[in-house]
């Protein structure tokens, strides 16, 4: 999608900055494309069609950094930029942590762009036609009165889109690297209403890099919608206390994320991480192991390298309850005096444990508590690990879902919580950057 | 801050024909509107960090959205380059809304039946320019990174002259200034010249093997005459303020009970809970838990909410929104009573009323929907004293942090940053970390005092439906009779 011509154009602006004051540079250059159809109650309501492109210029000059970014990508205006960025960069204080990556940490094998399987020739192959086709076929407004059982489907808006991006990136120490990747995205959100006129709303979605792996959810997204939003109805006040929670694959990365920024290089040397000062060291369960995929085949979030241009790598961030390293980039490593790692988590993957396999086998293992299947609000304290989140979900018995419940909060503390892991399935969903499946957890407070 | 209208044509490198051109070929297959959106927009930022103004930057976005409207379906398209033939295409892309009819609502709400509030649906807007709430001296694109820098710098040291526990602090400043021409079907042209500044702290505080943090910030449409002694000793004020209950704080035991909500920055909640429930959008597609109370009481008589785009310099204010139609102060609630949506033109036309100058967007990327601006209530007459003394057992609230709601339902939750229990109308003590459930028709209900000290906040609020715009809000102290409150 990048054409030789704009690659020369990113170098060529490499090489001028080096000429005319920079003793370094990095150039990115990002090119997307996108087309949406949005469909709102049966119809086609939105086309929209986007093309980006974008240059990035990270600069190093007698000792000073700065980044620049333009989208205008005439040469002449660029090379104005380029001499206007670095006068800017010479007005700031001299910092000697800035310094571009060591040559043998960068990236080899991503020259291409499609080393990972992430780019589908079926999107070279569609048409508006085609597009408005896919759109309009996961609408269930003509037929909503077969679905309308003890509600009324109130509205129903979606949309399908695809893209494509590509990227180079390259610098004054050789690095030269591309990513190409398509994408393919459904997703609808619908809004019911019950006998008594409460709403509830709900969504449902699916993305892939290849075309063929988000037709089945093309057939089923919108219904799917429909079911989740109608399972909402009659919510009850359910007791508060100490409860197990089993956490939904779609929402448990939730409670992964802040784990994962609390690992971050950044977080930890601005004194602003629960987990500084804790690599090495067992923090959480034994039963919680997190593996980084970075190369896993034709899954979106598949990276051969970071914004750095460092090479990625499958290795353990927590193995067995123990934080095996920060994520350090250059900046940070030379800023703390570590070696330098990768500047974050590409692909985690929690590891299953306990044998289960879907979020139903967990209900039957747990027996009772509350299923949480979304997050409503609420807030975490990166400094503490002390959070608080509102829920939506259903409360259990006998690992039977029994009834939805309302206004409820779960509360503890990050390391307490996964000190409380029980059982990790194995149905993590590959639409999503982190590979996180349904998660069980003793002894968690919910207030209602 | 608006120039002549040759200098917009000039950064665009368009003229009124050309612009024509395109206006007709997105509406070859059929549509009954069209406008274009040029935009021009350079960011700035210098930030501080362990002591130094180590890292700085300089961003630019340029291009042209299109945009075709047939009925309420809508086509859009858009391009980094503003050569014809790249807007031609961009304008074929959003002609493919059309299906080669031409729907015209020219005078389908007869002026004599509408009352004040109903005017003609294709609306005209104003002679540019409407307004001028963007006061500049000292323009941002032009001003020297070294005569920000020094801002920084104070920053740093009174903060840290005035609490030892501080350990880091992170002070940034960040501008945009964005070149805006507009040009519709209708042949209505708008341009101006749409300044912000923002200037923020995060503080980290340690406290024997405690951490603390707090943020502070400000943000105005102004120019970088906004920086000031004055403002630093403001900020570092407010960034060590509550430090020690901070530290002090303890979760309180959870339950139902009544919330003091503090003037000010509180107002987060009046513009996640209500304000999105207002927004005509989600009422015409019906998934508003209000699209079927216009005109009905949905508060307490005496009570108004704003949406004010009109407050000179502040970061919600437009002299025109992202359609060309003029910002105004629009009553949603008035005495109690829901009496306008905050709407875009196309939710306007299906209202049959007039649009109110919420049409925004992030950028020519984006096709406008109903946002807020500055989004507030209006003052009472209870002394704030009064309200918290009125409290045998609850919470004061004096800072919300993140807040999410369900336009569906109407449910909300927001995270208390900080706060204090209230025991026999008394503020004891301090709380955190801690969540408020409720429902924003029912809280609304549920307001039993509204205090007379209504507070705009002045710090970086940006609101994220779908696309990200700078908002402010705002509220006096309030009562609401009954919240959940998470704890321990």
């Amino acid at each position: 999608m990048l054409t030789e011509k704009e690659i020369a154009l990113a170098r060529a602006s490499m090489d001028f900055a080096l000429r005319n004051g920079a003793q370094k540079v990095r150039v990115t250059l990002n090119k997307s494309l996108m087309e949406l159809f949005g469909i709102l109650n049966g119809e086609l309501d939105k086309v929209a069609h986007a093309l980006d492109r974008n240059l990035q210029v990270s600069l190093w000059v007698d000792g000073r950094f700065g980044s620049f970014s333009s989208n205008r990508l005439e040469e002449e205006g660029l090379q104005a930029f380029i001499l206007s960025g670095i006068d800017t960069v010479r007005s700031l204080e001299p910092d000697p942590a800035r310094d571009l990556p060591a040559p043998e940490r960068l990236v080899k094998d991503a020259l291409t762009g499609k080393e990972l399987g992430l780019y589908d020739d079926a999107y070279e192959t569609l048409t508006s036609d085609r597009r408005r086709e896919l759109a309009l076929g996961t609408s269930v407004w003509s037929r909503k009165a077969e679905l309308e059982k003890g509600f009324h489907l109130l509205s129903e808006e979606g949309e399908y889109s695809d893209s494509i991006f590509d990227t180079v990136v390259m610098d004054s120490n050789g690095l030269f690297a591309r990513h190409t990747e398509t994408s393919f995205e459904i997703g609808y959100e619908v809004t019911v209403e019950d006998g008594d006129g409460n709403r509830y709303a709900s969504y449902w979605w699916d993305a892939s890099p290849r075309l063929d792996a988000i037709l089945p959810s093309l057939k089923t997204c919108c219904e799917t919608a429909v079911q989740r939003a109608a399972a909402q109805i009659g919510p009850v006040d359910h007791p508060g206390g100490k409860c197990n929670i089993v956490v939904d694959s779609e929402c448990a990365s939730k409670f992964l994320s802040p784990v994962l920024s609390a690992l971050g290089g950044f977080a930890v040397q601005q004194k602003n991480s629960f987990l500084a000062d804790k690599a090495g060291q067992r923090v959480f369960s034994p039963h919680l192991t997190v593996v980084d995929r970075p190369w896993n085949q034709g899954e979106s979030g598949s990276r051969l390298y970071d914004s750095e241009g460092v090479a990625t790598q499958e290795f353990p961030i927590i193995d067995q309850g123990v934080p095996t390293r920060y994520f350090i980039n250059t900046y940070i490593a030379n800023k703390m005096g570590l070696d330098p790692t990768i500047e974050d988590a590409t692909r985690p993957q929690v590891l299953p444990y306990g044998g289960c396999k879907m979020r139903e086998d967990v209900l039957r293992k747990v027996g009772k508590g509350i299923l949480i299947t979304g997050f409503n609000g609420g807030n975490s304290n990166s400094s503490t690990g002390d959070f608080s989140y509102g829920i939506e979900g259903f409360a259990f018995e006998d690992g039977r879902i029994t009834h939805p419940v309302r206004e409820m909060l779960v509360t503890g503390n990050f390391i307490d919580l996964w000190n409380n892991l029980t059982d990790v399935a194995d149905d993590a969903r590959l639409c999503l950057s982190k590979l996180i499946p349904t998660l069980a957890f003793q002894n968690i407070d919910c207030n209602g | 801050m608006i120039h002549p209208e040759q200098h917009y044509l000039d950064i665009f490198q368009v003229d009124v024909s050309r612009m024509d051109s395109l206006v007709a070929e997105a509406l070859r297959h059929g549509g009954d509107y069209c406008d274009l959106y040029f935009e021009n927009t350079t960011y700035g930022n210098l930030v501080l960090r362990d002591g130094a103004v180590t890292s700085g930057g300089r961003h630019i976005d340029f291009g042209v959205g299109i945009r075709v409207l047939s009925g309420e379906k809508t086509g859009y398209a858009y391009s980094e380059s503003t050569a014809q033939e790249d807007m031609l295409a961009c304008a074929r892309a959003a002609s493919a809304i059309a299906d080669g009819t031409s729907a015209f609502y020219e005078h389908s709400v007869p002026a004599a039946a509408n009352g004040s509030r109903l005017v003609g649906r294709r609306f005209r807007g104003a002679p540019n320019p409407a307004a001028d709430r963007y006061p500049v001296e000292i323009h941002w694109r032009t001003a020297e990174s070294a005569t920000l820098i020094p801002y920084l710098q104070k920053l740093e040291t009174a903060i840290r002259a005035r609490d030892s526990r501080v350990v880091k602090v992170i002070g940034a400043i960040s501008w945009q200034v964005t070149d805006v021409l507009m040009y519709n079907s209708l042949k209505e042209c708008k341009y101006e010249t749409r300044p912000m500044g923002s200037f923020s702290a995060t503080v980290i505080f340690q406290q024997g093997g405690k951490v603390e943090n707090k943020t502070v910030s400000r943000s105005f449409r102004t120019g970088v005459e906004m920086l000031s002694d004055d403002l630093v000793t403001e900020m570092a004020e407010q960034a060590v303020k509550g430090i020690d209950e901070r530290f002090e704080a303890r979760r309180p035991k959870g339950g139902q009970m009544p919330v003091v909500m503090g003037a000010g920055a509180s107002g987060i909640l009046l513009h996640e809970a209500m304000g999105h429930a207002f927004e005509a959008d989600f009422n015409r597609k019906g998934t508003s838990i209000f699209s079927d109370k216009m005109g009905q009481q949905v508060c307490p008589k005496g009570i108004q909410i704003i949406d004010d785009g009109t407050l000179k310099g502040n970061r919600g204010a437009l002299n025109f929104d992202d359609e060309g139609v003029p910002a105004q102060k629009t009553y949603m609630v008035e005495d109690g009573i829901l009496t306008s949506y905050l709407h875009d033109r196309i939710s306007a036309r299906h209202y049959g009323v007039s649009p109110t100058g919420n049409g925004r967007r992030e950028s020519f990327r984006y096709a406008p929907i109903p946002r807020m601006r500055a989004t507030y209530m209006e003052s009472g007459d209870a002394a704030p004293a009064d309200i918290v003394a009125s409290v045998p057992q609850g919470i004061y609230v004096d800072e919300f942090s993140n807040g999410q709601v369900k336009i569906g339902e109407g449910d909300f939750t927001f995270f208390v940053k900080s706060g204090f229990l209230i025991e026999n109308g008394r503020l004891t003590a301090p709380v955190k970390d801690i969540n408020i459930i409720g429902n924003g028709p029912e809280a609304l209900r549920d307001v039993l005092a509204v205090g007379n000290d209504l507070a705009i906040d002045p710090g970086t609020w940006t609101c994220g439906k779908e696309q990200s715009v700078p908002v402010s809000c705002g509220i006096p102290t309030v009562l609401i009779k009954n919240l959940t409150v998470g704890g321990e």
